[in-house]
């Protein structure tokens, strides 16, 4: 290809895209878009949009294996469906789920299972379910944005808003990292042709609740990470600074979101 | 289990009481003037909230809100494919120099084919291989092929399938994959062929340049794109594009019957006491302009899973508190059995030949709901 980011960014320090290193993509998101579960949101990211409702918390289903094992708080069960119009081209995969959905939906689940208040809720589910009606890139940072809206729009309580992003580097950074002459630049936010080029990492994070006296007077609530998966190869030189991106990105999509929520209840 | 109750049947049963089940179907069987729960008029539609162009991924897409919060989102995605020719096709084109077109060429490669459009439905809770869903899109797709366009101008000729043909070895794949966001809280037929409608007449295909049996290639401005189903263009009022603008895609209305009265877009509970169910599928004639009959099919009614009544004289409890002259049994109009007035009997089977005409014709006559729905769809702006 040879609009490929790795050999036109060094010359430009423009994305394809057109975005700089440290840029997001337009984010929209809305709450409350269906009058029908508990809780829903909308949320796009550039080109990658995804719908999430929930439901609950409700009492689990009757006759299900779970229902004893909820005893402790609630279960959150996730469900994530990728349309079959998100592409580029058309994909029907057979049986209803493949691998990078059903992926999707076990970090999910994990991550929000820990992170909600769910000792509150014995004995029930929260069911989420996540619909991607255009993946463009990033599909697991704003599944977990989107859950996060809906589940604040239901009113399940949480310790902060776990908000996600991912974090890349311009090139392959298969080898140790030169401090004196460092060429690759961290990216932020990555799309679909970059996510499949380049290595990329997916961070999520929340805010503390602050615990304790000492905490109480802290302005800046302390950052926690709560989600972080990467699949491609990168030498681990460049770890720190992918990281510190990414978590420099979710603080900008707390803000975005707060305002979402916060602009919703006023309206 | 539930489940597969549910998918067996219309709906899910709502759970009334058979008193309750009794009293809707006194009050929606009333003579000349049924009462509905929701107070709509026999005829008359949930509202609903409607948007086209909603992904800028696909070729065309919609989305449909009722009232009640369930929504559905459709998208249309088409693909050019190589059309697979039979053998004797290839020879007759190889030798026959072209002068033996016409009715002779191989009938898939001119008139399109129904596998040429692919429908898949999602709905939460189901699998997409489970009976709901695949009989809903089956049912769907077939009225959308099924609907051939009479006209020999247009270029619609063949209804949808004719216009997926590019030319003799190539033609448009057309995929429609329908999302419902929510567990449906009625039978989903009528929000999910609304949306399809919706979606299908906001659908574009890329204008082609190439001609005649060359491979095909595109104009790549999606600006000029053109209409799967041409629009009636504001510019020239030509009585050419007037007509070929009736060509439309069909949409399957669900009716139910209760006593003598037909009632048009039931909710849960009005499907739960209905003698028949019934989806009659409605297009455009391309020819005329009224409206013409595609299919029927008839919907299992989840009346007969409903719990019966116990009339006061079979009532053991009630023993010796009845008059005798409570239990006078009256016949069913709509089915003939005995019934005695207020005690819920589960339909069983047997709808009248004339209600059944009736619910076409209030489907199809002028003005009636089906010009009606298709007109208000019309007017959702398409940009």
């Amino acid at each position: 290809m040879p609009l490929d980011t790795s050999t036109t960014y060094p010359l430009t320090k423009l994305r394809l895209d057109g975005r700089r290193w440290n840029e997001l993509r337009l984010i929209q998101a809305q709450i409350s878009t269906n009058p029908a579960s508990s809780g829903s949101s909308y949320l796009s990211m550039g080109n990658t949009s995804i719908m999430c409702s929930v439901h609950g918390p409700a009492e689990g289903r009757r006759g299900d294996a779970s229902g004893t094992a909820g005893g402790a708080g609630a279960i959150v069960e996730v469900d994530v469906n990728v349309a079959g119009f998100a592409g580029v081209d058309r994909k029907r995969r057979a049986g209803g789920s493949d691998k990078q959905s059903s992926r999707i939906a076990t970090t999910l689940r994990s991550a929000f299972q820990s992170h909600l208040h769910t000792y509150l809720y014995p004995h029930s589910t929260i069911s989420i379910h996540v619909s991607v009606l255009s993946a463009d890139g990033s599909l697991l940072a704003a599944a977990i944005n989107a859950c996060t809206l809906a589940l604040v729009d239901a009113g399940i309580p949480m310790p902060g808003l776990l908000t996600s992003c991912t974090a890349g580097m311009s090139g392959s950074a298969s080898t140790p990292r030169d401090p004196r002459n460092d060429e690759l630049d961290p990216l932020l936010d990555l799309s679909l042709p970059e996510e499949q080029e380049l290595p990329v990492l997916t961070v999520g994070t929340t805010t503390c609740v602050p615990v304790g006296e000492n905490n109480m007077d802290e302005e800046e609530g302390e950052m926690k990470v709560a989600v972080l998966t990467m699949d491609s190869k990168l030498h681990c030189t460049y770890l720190d600074t992918m990281l510190a991106v990414g978590i420099d990105g979710c603080n900008q999509i707390r803000e975005l979101l707060e305002g979402v929520i916060k602009g919703s209840s006023r309206a | 289990m539930s489940n597969q109750r549910q998918a067996s049947s219309a709906s899910q049963v709502p759970h009334l009481s058979p008193a309750e089940l009794s009293y809707l179907y006194t009050s929606l069987s009333l003579p000349k003037t049924p009462i509905r729960p929701d107070g709509r008029s026999p005829t008359q539609f949930r509202p609903l909230t409607a948007e086209t162009n909603i992904l800028p991924g696909t070729n065309g897409s919609a989305r449909i809100g009722f009232a009640d919060g369930t929504q559905a989102i459709v998208g249309v995605k088409a693909e050019v494919e190589k059309t697979v020719l039979s053998n004797e096709t290839l020879a007759r084109n190889d030798g026959g120099a072209g002068h033996e077109h016409g009715d002779q060429e191989g009938s898939a490669a001119v008139g399109g084919h129904g596998s040429w459009v692919q429908m898949s439905i999602e709905i939460p809770g189901f699998r997409d291989d489970d009976a709901l869903p695949v009989f809903l899109s089956e049912m769907m797709r077939e009225s959308l092929v099924g609907a051939v366009g009479t006209d020999e101008t247009s270029d619609m000729t063949g209804g949808l399938k004719g216009r997926l043909v590019i030319n003799k070895r190539w033609h448009w794949r057309l995929y429609i994959d329908v999302l419902l966001l929510s567990q449906p809280l009625a039978y989903p037929l009528p929000l999910l062929s609304l949306t399809t409608h919706l979606a299908l007449l906001s659908t574009k295909l890329p204008k082609l340049k190439s001609q005649g049996e060359e491979d095909p290639f595109f104009d790549d401005d999606w600006a000029v794109a053109e209409y799967l189903y041409p629009r009636p263009s504001l510019s020239s009022g030509g009585k050419k594009s007037a007509r070929s603008s009736f060509v439309r895609p069909p949409v399957t209305l669900l009716v139910i019957s209760v006593g003598d009265n037909i009632i048009f877009d039931p909710n849960r509970e009005e499907i739960a006491v209905a003698d028949a169910v019934l989806a009659i599928s409605i297009t455009r004639d391309s020819e005329a302009g009224n409206l013409k009959l595609l299919s029927i099919r008839t919907v299992d009614p989840p009346s007969r899973l409903t719990p019966p009544g116990v009339p006061n004289s079979e009532n053991v409890s009630m023993l010796g508190a009845v008059a005798p002259t409570e239990d006078v049994a009256v016949l069913n109009p709509a089915t003939g059995e005995e019934e005695v007035p207020g005690v819920w009997r589960p339909r069983r089977g047997g709808v009248k030949r004339s209600v059944i005409a009736e619910m076409v014709k209030t489907a199809l006559k002028k003005g009636g709901v089906g010009e009606e729905v298709l007109e208000g769809l019309e007017g959702v702006e398409v940009s």
